[in-house]
């Protein structure tokens, strides 16, 4: 049966208004204000999951094995894939719909990609805004699937109500100091490929690593591609996510708060750097003509705390 | 581009049965680096799966890389498709190995740019970032 207009046309509104929320401004705000009081309305509580972890690893395919599962038992589900936007030229590519099926017939199910953009950090900072929006959409089970990065990975584990971490089977030594900064926020790890030689050993490290400490994240072991131990996954994440209510929702305008921050003190960095303001105000302050304290509120217009 | 404040984005697509995919690549990191937001969605794609990308990704333009002979049949459902489910403002160009007599039809049929082999990236950059519509 062939796609027409009113088969995307709710598709359609809800990806013109991630566009719309990529923009800043009062427009924005407005269309997120809206969101909110749908899903208010209609008491959508929507499940927002949170995947991270190195390049490679299996994100997007794990996200898309999930996301079938659950479509199979009816449920509505989305993906956002975030991807990084060159810092050269602004552009991205922005790949991860390779790993994804395509359903051009099934409006249960969205997938968006979005680009960091202004954001200097690896989530991108309408990920809040778009999920509130989805949630609004009608979508219950909605995953963002961020490259990962160590410490910046806090804003997805400030988005999201359940954060999983996948690893590959390769997952050893040299990667050790990553996932010290990650794990720590996990709700669950995820060893992925387990069809691959090693996804054993990794998940067995991991688990003797974890063991050492409180409150140790939940593991699977699972293959994306094979379909092995994913319904146990879902039933996991649903199990951590289960109870949230309208919380969820108060932590996603939260997330997207600490965006709206961050992306005003991202555009300040970026001004103050272009403009050679920055420069200019470092050379004062080696050479000694201005003070350290006061160069911050001077550049980028930031209050600085009295004691400072 | 100085009054466009967000990245033109780009639908790098291969429909159809040919599984060459290497210029589409090239071309997909070559718009990356001229500052364009690409989604490359892979090989074998049906005109449908195409459109409904194009729509969840509100992407400003449908670039489809065809070798296979195929492209009198598929781009012009392709801009059939598009326009009934309401993106007739997505701009919809062709490459690869697509014979000059055929260009005509397919012009006719809404393909607004037709780039052949040796077509530089930066030309086609400059046509997407002339034709791409405004927003």
């Amino acid at each position: 049966m062939p796609v027409d207009a009113k088969h995307l046309a709710a598709r359609r509104e809800l990806a013109q208004g991630i566009s719309a929320v990529e923009r800043p401004g009062p427009a924005a705000n407005q269309r997120i204000q809206v969101a909110l009081a749908t899903s208010a309305a209609e008491a959508r509580n929507a499940l927002v999951v949170g995947l991270t972890g190195a390049p490679g690893a299996g994100k997007s395919s794990l996200a898309a094995a999930l996301a079938d599962v659950a479509r199979a038992a009816g449920r509505r589900v989305a993906i956002l894939a975030i991807d990084p936007s060159s810092h050269e030229s602004g552009g991205a590519l922005l790949g991860d719909r390779v790993r994804i099926d395509e359903h051009p017939d099934d409006d249960g199910r969205f997938t968006r990609s979005i680009a960091t953009r202004g954001s200097g950090r690896s989530l991108a900072h309408v990920a809040a805004a778009a999920t509130i929006l989805v949630e609004a959409a009608g979508f219950d089970l909605i995953f963002v699937e961020t490259v990962g990065a160590g410490q910046v990975e806090i804003g997805i584990a400030r988005l999201a109500d359940v954060l999983l971490v996948v690893e590959g089977p390769e997952g050893g030594d040299e990667v050790q100091a990553m996932k010290a900064g990650i794990l720590e926020v996990a709700d669950i790890v995820a060893v992925n490929k387990s069809d691959r030689p090693g996804a054993q050993a990794a998940f067995d490290r991991l688990r003797s690593g974890l063991a050492l400490g409180a409150g140790a994240p939940e593991l699977a072991l699972v293959s994306a591609t094979a379909g092995a131990g994913i319904s146990e996954l879902l039933a996991t994440i649903d199990e951590l996510g289960a109870g949230r209510g309208v919380r969820g929702r108060i932590r996603r305008v939260e997330a997207h708060l600490v965006a709206a921050a961050e992306s005003h003190v991202d555009a300040q960095v970026r001004e103050a750097t272009a403009s050679g303001a920055l420069t200019t105000r470092a050379e004062q302050i080696v050479a000694g003509t201005q003070p350290l304290t006061g160069s911050i509120t001077a550049l980028f217009g930031i209050s600085e705390s009295p004691d400072a | 581009m100085a009054e466009r404040t967000t990245p033109i984005r780009v639908l790098i697509a291969k429909p159809g049965l040919d599984g060459h995919d290497r210029g589409a690549k090239v071309l997909a990191r070559g718009l990356r680096d001229e500052g364009f937001e690409v989604i490359y969605t892979g090989l074998r794609r049906t005109v449908d799966s195409i459109v409904a990308a194009a729509i969840e990704e509100d992407v400003d333009v449908v670039g489809c890389s065809i070798l296979s002979g195929a492209h009198a049949t598929l781009l012009p459902k392709l801009v059939a498709s598009l326009r009934a489910s309401g993106a007739s403002d997505v701009l919809v160009v062709a490459g690869g190995i697509i014979p000059e007599a055929d260009r005509p039809e397919l012009e006719q049929a809404g393909i607004s740019g037709i780039f052949g082999p040796g077509t530089t990236i930066a030309e086609v950059a400059t046509f997407l970032r002339a034709n791409a519509r405004r927003r």
